[in-house]
């Protein structure tokens, strides 16, 4: 439990300190970034060694009680299973990601700051996985909205990376209206904000089912805005403005999985809502096959990577709808490996290119040997290839949606079906675009870029692109030391991590405690998903690497036809939220502005000169002769005095 | 004696002494006036004082606090008289309207601040 808590604390603590030493000492901000990641990754292993080493169960610990008059709340935290995992993931992530900033930020002037907020990031993501109260939960969520949003925009001097940041906190905040209400409606329904309460309420029925699907629903607002799912999924592509190492911590790693995390954590009051999991599934089934179809026509290669992240979040949702608690966890950490691995890779990429563009890379097998065997090893865990974590991972949560679509469960069975399709669909499409990917950058003819021709860089997609023009003049280099080791460190568990699916009894008691009410069968492998899974991506990527052959090595989105820009564009929600939200409300402000001019201002500005124009005329009294005052307070005593006579005849 | 003499006296007095107040623009007239009125109200005090027959004599005593108070403020009136001569060598007081409220004043002030 200390140790939890000190894993939360020396982040926070580097944050302050790099904010601090920031301008004075700017050689020790990132020995402090690193050391803090570094002591919240020791001590996040010191619990999960723990946890593999005996069941650890749930042990929670209140630091303070807050009476509110209301419903009180804790500053309570907890250790069990799920939160010892995740927070071992956020840690190695965010010291990767560290170590990995130095050298690709190196020569920054924001570099301090940013170590500052990836530290206070990793510190408000450690105390939303360690929370037991649903306000301190809150507490590290918003603070990891906040660093997001300045992560974002960290290049601040491009429009575009403020236009990100402003839309990414608008439309994450958007749901966290939700989130807080459901906070509230779930504290008022089950008598308590702390969640281990809330969970024994879900789980005793103490929770009736009006009261669990009003919060379910609030919270899954929140959950839909944080993990990017459709509706509110906008902001994540447009989040790539932000610097790679970021991309790859908060927008695949961690924070975005904290919607997912959430879910997981509240898994049996979710359950107590069968009209939530439903429309859970059917969202996520929408978000998968939609964002893989937009990932198949990007362009850009990170926005490639945030189309597949929101793809692979959806895939969680879907498991845990589905009851796939120890499925949907196994594929939270999997992919918070693989797609850290898979960002660091392409800032790698970028970092020798200069260039976010597709069209910039190719043939880069050769002159970047390393990144090519790791980022390999990523996309075919994104791929879902065997023997690979993504492979075991994925399969576990079909399995999870195909029990609940043949056998039924808390989910209601149409809409397992609705998922069990969609997620077999994305399992096609996701091994399209990641052999796509891979195609694109790593074989083919060498596009080497002219750094002098501004043509390929992308617009307003910033990445090193100014720094690292300069590499791309001086040919293809691999990336420095300090870059190249988090890829081989994160390829291994990217590679190896899935083998736990052939432990199933063992995995779901280091999950331990806190789990849903009704779980899926503990088994992660299931024979019938993963024969027909596993033939369907290799006939896709198949079928991408033919078609990239028939046309002359080029790009094989060509696949898609007239479809392409539509789906490039995001399936044009963007234009739909211009025309249907952002237009309204620019009337509307209009309307505002007008009346507040027209209206308003008319009586302030009436009261004012009608004001000006009373005192004018009293000033004339004025005329500075005494006698004239004396006169007129005699006229006035006379006419009181009348006054008086009159009352008091 | 009846009381409407003395009465009659006084209002008399005051009425000069307002008179004296209102319309004079020499200043020295002006504080004529205003001992005029202060002693109509001295003269109305002794007359209620023997008409109610008051043994403890409280309207004379409040004439003689009057009397008192008048020398002390004629004195403080004739100083500030002789200060407006000193500084305008004149006491006409229709000219000493510096409390006026003007626009020009306006002006010179913001320029004076300025």
């Amino acid at each position: 439990m200390t140790a939890l808590l000190v894993g939360i604390l020396a982040p926070f603590v580097a944050a302050v300190v790099a904010l601090g030493l920031g301008r004075r000492l700017p050689r020790l901000v990132a020995p402090v970034g690193v050391a803090g990641a570094a002591v919240a990754f020791l001590t996040s292993w010191a619990v999960v060694g723990a946890d593999l080493a005996s069941d650890l169960g749930t042990r929670t610990t209140t630091l303070a009680h807050v009476p509110t008059g209301g419903l009180a709340f804790d500053l309570a935290f907890r250790v069990d299973g799920l939160s010892a995992l995740v927070s071992l993931l956020v840690a190695s992530v965010a010291l990767a990601v560290q170590i990995y900033s130095v050298d690709y930020l190196r020569g920054d002037p924001r570099y301090p700051s940013y170590v500052a907020f990836v530290s206070l990031f990793t510190a408000a993501m450690l105390l939303v996985v360690a929370a037991d109260d649903l306000l301190v939960l809150l507490v590290g969520w918003e603070v990891m909205g906040i660093c997001s949003y300045f992560l974002i925009g960290h290049h601040w001097e491009l429009r575009e990376a403020r236009d990100s940041a402003v839309k990414a906190f608008l439309v994450t905040r958007l749901g966290d209206i939700g989130f807080l209400f459901g906070i509230f409606a779930l504290g008022l329904g089950a008598g308590s904000f702390r969640i281990s309460e809330v969970q024994e309420a879900a789980v005793n029925g103490q929770l009736t089912t009006g009261t669990a699907t009003l919060a379910t629903l609030l919270l899954l607002a929140g959950v839909v805005g944080k993990s990017a799912q459709f509706p509110l999924h906008v902001w994540l592509p447009d989040a790539m403005a932000g610097p790679t190492p970021v991309s790859a911590l908060i927008h695949a790693a961690t924070m975005v999985a904290a919607g997912v995390f959430l879910v997981a954590r509240l898994l049996s009051v979710f359950q107590a809502a069968p009209a939530t999991l439903a429309i859970l599934a059917v969202i996520a089934a929408i978000t998968m096959v939609g964002s893989a179809l937009a990932a198949l026509a990007e362009e850009d290669v990170k926005r490639v990577l945030a189309w597949s992240t929101v793809s692979q979040l959806a895939y969680m949702l879907a498991g845990l709808a589905a009851g796939g608690y120890t499925a949907g966890v196994l594929l939270l950490l999997a992919h918070g490996a693989f797609k850290a691995l898979l960002f660091l890779c392409a800032g790698a990429v970028i970092h020798a290119v200069g260039s976010n563009l597709m069209s910039a890379m190719g043939g880069l097998r050769r002159a970047l040997p390393v990144t090519f065997v790791t980022m390999t090893i990523g996309l075919a865990a994104l791929a879902a290839l065997p023997p690979l974590s993504g492979f075991f991972a994925k399969d576990a949560v079909l399995g999870a949606i195909q029990e609940a679509a043949l056998h039924g469960g808390p989910l209601p069975v149409g809409a397992a079906w609705v998922a069990l399709l969609a997620g077999f669909g994305t399992v096609a499409l996701t091994a399209a675009y990641s052999t796509r990917l891979w195609l694109r950058v790593f074989f083919g003819p060498r596009t080497v870029p002219v750094p002098d021709e501004p043509a390929h860089l992308a617009p307003g997609h910033p990445g090193p692109g100014h720094a690292g023009a300069g590499h791309a003049g001086a040919g293809l280099a691999e990336a420095p030391a300090l870059m190249r080791w988090p890829l081989i460190v994160l390829a291994v568990p990217s590679a190896l991590l899935g083998f736990v699916a052939f432990a199933p009894g063992a995995w779901a008691s280091w999950l331990g405690g806190g789990g849903p009410a009704v779980a899926s069968a503990p088994e992660l492998i299931h024979v019938g998903t993963t024969v027909g899974s596993v033939l369907l991506a290799l006939v896709s990527s198949g079928l991408v690497v033919w078609t990239w052959r028939r046309h002359d090595a080029r790009d094989p989105a060509v696949l898609l036809g007239r479809a392409r820009p539509f789906l490039q564009q995001g399936f044009r929600i963007d234009d739909l939220i211009a025309a249907y939200v952002v237009r309204p409300v620019w009337v509307l402000a209009r309307a505002v502005v007008a009346g507040d001019r027209d209206v308003v201002d008319f009586y302030v500005h009436g009261s004012g000169r009608a004001a000006h124009w009373l005192g004018g005329t009293l000033r004339r009294v004025q005329t500075g002769n005494v006698q004239t005052y004396l006169t007129l307070l005699l006229a006035g005593v006379v006419l009181l005095a009348v006054a008086a006579l009159g009352v008091i005849a | 004696m009846p009381l409407l003499f003395p009465l009659v006296v006084s209002a008399l007095l005051f009425a000069i002494g307002v008179y004296g107040v209102l319309a004079r623009r020499n200043a020295i007239l002006v504080l004529m006036g205003v001992e005029l009125m202060l002693n109509a109200v001295n003269l109305n005090l002794l007359a209620f004082d023997a008409w109610h027959r008051d043994t403890l004599h409280s309207g004379q005593i409040l004439a003689l606090f009057t009397i008192t108070i008048a020398a002390a403020e004629i004195g403080l009136g004739l100083a500030i008289v002789l200060l407006l001569f000193r500084t305008r060598r004149q006491i006409n007081l229709d000219a000493v309207r510096e409390l006026a409220d003007r626009e020009d004043t306006d002006r010179e002030d913001a320029e004076v601040r300025r």
